[in-house]
């Protein structure tokens, strides 16, 4: 989250926005959000309906969800998924504003 | 093995953020990009 506050400007000045959708319940992401001054949506799905309606990976043995990323273009259309093989594996930020500029380019 | 959603309309959601306010996917159709980010904030 870290990762993407700190480019979050990069995202916005390509026409994106960022949504972040947790598996916690608001109660536990609400103090985490404000002392990382997080700027952008942070969304609670802690009954994970969202999370599998987008196909998100359960690690069973770990009891935990698997980072997963889209990208979706103003028609609301995927145009980029990332699917993590681990819970810490994630696209750089630099793959992803990459593939806005893409999107930007052929729009 | 996860589905692909590429080239698929995403599935609309209405979810609230910490502060209670719903944030709708539809919100940003016509107007954004949209990064979806599936993933626990307390790393």
């Amino acid at each position: 989250m870290a990762q993407l506050r700190q480019d979050y400007e990069q995202f916005l000045a390509r026409g994106a926005e960022v949504v972040v959708v947790n598996p916690d319940d608001a109660a536990d992401v609400k103090s985490f959000v404000r002392s990382q001054a997080l700027p952008f949506p942070m969304l609670v799905d802690p009954g994970h309906e969202i999370a599998n309606a987008y196909g998100q990976e359960v690690n069973l043995f770990k009891l935990g969800r698997m980072p997963a990323l889209v990208v979706l273009d103003r028609d609301g259309i995927v145009r980029y998924e990332h699917r993590g093989g681990s819970m810490m594996d994630t696209p750089k930020n630099s793959d992803v504003l990459a593939v806005l500029d893409r999107l930007n380019a052929g729009s | 093995m996860a589905r692909t959603l590429n080239g698929k309309t995403a599935p609309d959601f209405a979810l609230p953020d910490v502060e209670g306010r719903t944030v709708r996917l539809s919100d940003y159709r016509g107007k954004k990009f949209v990064v979806l980010v599936f993933n626990r904030s307390v790393y």
